[in-house]
């Protein structure tokens, strides 16, 4: 979603974030709050425009790929420069590959795992040589992966960049006070410049929905984040604010523990409960749970219900549209139970985030579950908390979910191949590895579509991972503010925002 | 007096050693994986085997510990884990903050409490005495949070005269501070000027029917000198007593008052290091914060004991 208005030049933009950002260090950084900051001041290879689609940024054309799937070759910009005043040239762009991939501590490790080599061909044509075909590489390189950083900056203060980042981008780093404040101001240097209109942009940290909404009213912020249904119900009749919403690309559902008895990455065991051993006490589980009614109870209609880990708006691979969600089925649920010959009430313990939207989730699923059978006991947990439960496999069933990424492969590789890095589940399943490993490797659109399409089909018949709803994406911004962008991957785009002329 | 010092000296150090063990053990009992709070949504194997590594989480304990220490003696608080910005610094930041808001809140504390507390106690059974107590009660009740909100909607947004949140520093524009510290300061302090307020009109009441009043107002001293020279001077030693006990609360009261109106001060940094399993940012709070405590006791100590000679030559009265 777009304001087409044209803003006039100057001016403070701030806009509150939901938490303060980690490391402004493209190859460390972890948290979304931190790509919107780069968004800012950190331009990547590539970009997603507003269908989803991938378009060029630094690189002048979408990349090249050899007939074998493993060379891919691409060209930057000529007429770019870093913050720090360092030219971009092909060398920057080696530099950047090789450091997110191999920097110690390093968050881009996993995504760039595939890549063998990066050279430069010459003063701005990169090439970059595959261990095997990974056909999500382009939007990798959409992404924090595909952020080219000064070679200078990097010379200079080696992991200390994240106190001295310099990119290419509308605005450069000003300054850094932790919980408080990150201030960028305009790049005259940037080879965009006469699109971008204000002077400075602060990101602020305001953890709490209502205190970035009553910062918005009181004119003190301009846009804030991540704003959740209940902010955005009483935004709608604001008369100064605006709303701006796009559809999210992840997903969010219930996990179950159907084989993780050692922790991440370790081979599947044996649960021995109902839920975790008997695909037909998970499938009864599911049956009892209504998407359309949990969106319209916990989330006042703002979401979508969701039964694939692909979203229907995927320019990619689309997957399940939430028309054809299954429908909650009682007596179904009940039949299947004693099919299943298990006792009833079928107890387990639900692990949720302990924020109030969580929990209120929790206590529907509760209430739906027991008209089928099922006896839901809520374990409400601090977040860093319930990771570390359910990651080492302490859990029957908990709140699962994922921001989402362009390519399909980005919501499934990691969480449902066998010893995936983050299958919390122990889903251990040949025919999924196989799509899986299929799906990163096709070239052709199409048949990545019905390959997926496939996926989704056989992971839902394991029901491990109930998808339940796609959240969206909703940013407030004040009425007078013109030119802003949010994007299918959430991000809030300021380069040619401003006050409203 | 040079013993005596020596002998506080010393124990305030064992003091901060203890300190330093319990704040260590204590920032590692709180459950969640530092590595994984980091990770967040991307947490690979490699991703926390790399964190880990990277901030010494794989050491021993003792190893761990002695690096904190040998890295705090020297000033070196570390950087902090999440944002890779040095702790000192975070710490220098967020310290006026914090102190600027508890003297505020002291003062509003003061002038509201005593000034309410007089009036209940001279105009005993009227309506400004009810509206006085009603006013109390009501300052003891409201939670922080809710009174935040209620004044940020009414004075920040329906009729914008203060700043809904944030910091400016009081030497870079005095009126943006204000404008952004009296409604925090209102909140944290509104507690304490309850309080202060009941123990004013309490004291108050017991002086007004004293009989160095009663003579006094024979002398035929104006009503207010009465008052104020009088009553009020000699109720104020209980004030006084109770304002001290009240300062400790004030500054954890901080905790939530920072998070109403977002400013940078110290209970925010420690909620967020919490949060984020912080290792570094919390240790480093919390020692600064249990040092600050000892520091204030030693010179405390040592001021009774210039004040009063018998503290030091250790014990009572001969």
């Amino acid at each position: 979603m777009a304001d087409g208005r044209e803003a006039r030049d100057g001016g403070t933009l701030t806009v509150a974030l939901a938490s303060d950002p980690d490391k402004l260090d493209p190859s460390l950084a972890q948290t979304l709050v931190g790509r919107t900051v780069f968004a800012s001041m950190c331009e990547k290879l590539y970009d997603s425009d507003e269908d989803g689609q991938l378009v060029p940024q630094l690189a002048t054309e979408l990349p090249e790929i050899s007939d074998d799937g493993r060379t891919v070759t691409f060209d930057v910009r000529e007429d770019a420069t870093f913050s720090d005043g360092t030219k971009l040239d092909a060398d920057a762009v080696v530099t950047s590959l090789k450091r997110h991939r191999d920097i110690a501590g390093s968050a881009r490790a996993t995504e760039l795992g595939p890549v063998e080599g990066v050279e430069a061909t010459g003063p701005y044509s990169v090439r970059i040589t595959l261990k095997q075909p990974y056909t999500p590489l382009p939007t990798v390189l959409a992404d924090r992966a595909g952020m080219v950083l000064s070679p200078k900056a990097i010379e200079k203060y080696g992991k200390n960049f994240t106190n001295h980042p310099s990119c290419v981008g509308p605005f450069k780093y000003k300054e850094r006070v932790g919980g408080d404040r990150i201030v960028l101001v305009k790049d005259d240097k940037y080879y965009d410049a006469d699109a971008v209109h204000l002077d400075q942009v602060i990101y602020r940290p305001i953890p709490d929905g209502n205190v970035r909404l009553a910062n918005l009213r009181s004119g003190d912020v301009q846009i804030g984040d991540q704003m959740t249904p209940v902010e955005v119900t009483s935004v709608l009749t604001d008369p100064k604010l605006k709303l701006f919403n796009s559809p999210s690309m992840g997903y969010q559902g219930i996990g179950i523990n159907v084989g993780n008895t050692k922790g991440l990455g370790e081979q599947p065991g044996r649960i021995d409960t109902p839920l975790g051993r008997d695909v037909r006490v998970r499938e009864a589980f599911e049956k009892s749970l209504d998407r359309k009614l949990i969106n319209k109870i916990v989330f006042q209609g703002m979401y979508e219900p969701a039964c694939g880990p692909v979203s229907p708006k995927s320019a990619i691979a689309p997957g399940v549209r939430a028309s054809e969600c299954p429908e909650r089925d009682v007596e179904g649920a009940k039949k299947l139970l004693k099919e299943a010959g298990v006792k009833t009430p079928v107890r387990f313990e639900y692990t949720v985030n302990n924020t109030p939207e969580d929990i209120r989730l929790g206590q529907v699923v509760q209430s739906m579950a027991k008209d089928a059978g099922f006896q839901v006991s809520l374990r409400p947990m601090e977040y860093a908390s319930m990771l570390e439960e359910t990651d080492s496999g302490r859990y029957d069933a908990f709140r699962s979910g994922w921001s989402g990424r362009l390519d399909p492969d980005g919501n499934i590789a990691s969480f449902l191949t066998t010893r995936g890095a983050m299958n919390a589940y122990g889903l251990g399943d040949e025919k999924i590895d196989e799509l899986i490993a299929r799906g990163r490797t096709e070239g052709d659109q199409g048949e990545r579509a019905k390959i997926y399409r496939e996926l989704t089909e056989k992971v839902n018949a394991e029901h491990t991972l109930i998808y339940l709803y796609r959240q969206k994406n909703y940013v407030v911004a004040g009425k007078d503010i013109a030119g802003l962008r949010v994007y299918g991957d959430g991000l809030v785009r300021v380069k040619s925002a401003g006050y409203a002329r | 007096m040079n013993h005596y010092l020596l002998k506080r000296l010393r124990q305030s150090l064992i003091t901060l050693f203890l300190v330093s063990v319990v704040v260590f053990a204590g920032v590692r009992a709180i459950p969640g994986d530092p590595a994984l709070a980091l990770a967040g949504e991307e947490r690979s194997p490699e991703a926390l085997a790399a964190i880990r590594e990277q901030y010494g989480l794989n050491d021993s304990i003792f190893e761990q510990y002695w690096r904190f220490v040998s890295h705090a003696v020297t000033g070196d608080l570390g950087v902090s884990a999440r944002t890779g910005l040095p702790v000192d610094d975070a710490i220098v930041g967020a310290l006026p903050v914090t102190v600027e808001l508890a003297l505020l809140s002291l003062l509003f504390a003061v002038v509201v409490g005593i000034g309410a507390g007089v009036i209940a106690a001279v105009r005993r059974g009227r309506p400004s005495e009810w509206l006085a107590n009603g006013l109390a009660l009501l300052g003891l009740s409201v939670p922080n949070f809710w009174l935040g909100i209620v004044l940020v909607l009414s004075l920040a947004i329906a009729v914008p005269v203060f700043a809904a949140s944030g910091y400016v520093p009081f030497g870079v524009d005095p009126v943006d501070n204000l404008r952004r510290m009296v409604l925090p300061a209102i909140v944290l302090g509104s507690g304490l000027a309850a309080v202060v307020m009941r123990q004013t009109r309490a004291a108050m009441l017991d002086s007004l029917s004293a009989d160095y009043v009663r003579t006094a107002r024979a002398k035929g001293l104006s009503r207010r000198q009465v008052i104020g020279s009088h009553a009020l001077r000699n109720s104020l030693v209980t004030v006084v007593t109770i304002l001290g006990l009240q300062l400790g609360q004030l500054i954890s009261g901080a905790v939530v008052t920072e998070q109403i109106f977002v400013l940078p001060g110290f209970g925010k940094l420690t909620i967020d290091a919490v949060f984020t399993r912080d290792y570094a940012m919390l240790q480093g709070v919390v020692l600064c914060t249990s040092a600050a405590y000892i520091l204030i006791n030693l010179l405390v100590d040592v001021a009774y004991s210039v004040i009063d000679p018998r503290i030091r030559l250790g014990g009572a009265p001969r």
